[in-house]
């Protein structure tokens, strides 16, 4: 997959091929659908979500001004739709740190029990988050972390991006701690 | 925590796969979205002077309503009246408060009127 392939598809597209649209479909589909699942940890909803980001990227192609290669610009325009998706129906899995029902993981997991409910109560813990700390959290794990990419995704400069991601890590990390040090009431 | 853990873990999170009619829906949609009519422009450069017009239009029914106030104020009625809109000049029956009120009435019906025509002409000239 290059920049080159999504250029000559898109130019495709804009000269009146709709179907080349499928390319650039079939070749980011996964990415999108998950960085949607991220922001909502719901796969019907990722796909529901993703599928949107789509049409939107096809509606709005010719706004694509070639500075940035193409899947830059088709991340913002994603990460754009999925926050203010986000704002209008928050995620379900924006309840108490207790309260949230495990996520489906596909992947078996081979070390401690221990150990895997606190990874699973750092990911939950994530969703406790307000949306500008939760926001660049997520972007910037999913690119592989990457400032400079979570900051383009979400148009800020990556100075601000810096400054909440050191700001979430700080309550996300207090929130963990007070978690995993009171034990909790349905174990109890 | 460290922050080296933290990333560890939230790196290492869940990947799905998009179903394998993903790609099919969103074409779908896309071409949906293709085949719809593209949205009707508005007429700008025909509207443009009729609302230049209008807005001059309000502009003085602003000017002359603000004059009339203040003239009112001033407890001023009978030269108010002289000045006020030619419709009480022609009929005297329509003298007074009541008469202005009617005149305004009448000016802001036409100015609907004119407005209605003028979008049903400009909408049936794009059908």
């Amino acid at each position: 997959m290059s920049a080159n392939d999504d250029q000559a598809a898109v130019e495709r597209v804009l000269a009146g091929d709709v179907s080349s649209f499928e390319e650039i479909v079939r070749r980011w589909q996964n990415p999108l659908v998950n960085l949607a699942y991220r922001f909502c940890r719901d796969r019907g909803r990722a796909e529901d979500m993703a599928q949107e980001a789509f049409l939107r990227a096809y509606r709005g192609l010719k706004q694509w001004r070639k500075e940035a290669v193409f899947s830059t610009w088709l991340f913002a325009v994603a990460t754009n739709f999925y926050r203010s998706e986000l704002r209008r129906i928050p995620a379900r899995c924006t309840l108490p740190l207790d309260d949230v029902a495990d996520p489906v993981d596909p992947h078996p997991y081979d070390g401690g029990l221990e150990d895997h409910d606190r990874d699973q109560a750092v990911r939950r813990a994530i969703f406790t988050l307000p949306a500008k700390y939760r926001e660049a959290l997520i972007l910037f794990y999913f690119h592989d972390m990457d400032v400079p990419a979570a900051a383009r995704s979400l148009g800020l400069p990556e100075g601000t991006v810096k400054a909440r991601l050191s700001r979430g890590r700080e309550i996300l990390r207090s929130r963990i701690t007070q978690h995993l040090a009171v034990p909790r009431s349905k174990e109890a | 925590m460290k922050d080296t853990e933290m990333d560890r873990i939230l790196s290492k999170q869940d990947e799905i796969l998009s179903s394998s009619g993903f790609a099919a829906s969103v074409m779908e949609a896309v071409r949906r979205e293709a085949a719809a009519p593209a949205p009707i422009p508005f007429p700008w450069k025909r509207a443009l002077p009729l609302l230049a017009c209008g807005a001059v239009a309000l502009l003085l029914v602003a000017v002359v309503g603000v004059v009339s106030i203040v003239q009112l104020v001033r407890g001023s009625l009978s030269q108010h009246l002289a000045t006020a809109p030619s419709l009480t000049r022609f009929m005297p029956s329509l003298q007074g408060p009541i008469g202005l009120a009617v005149g305004w009435t009448v000016l802001a019906l036409l100015a609907a009127w004119v407005s209605v025509r003028f979008s049903m002409h400009l909408a049936g000239r794009r059908a």
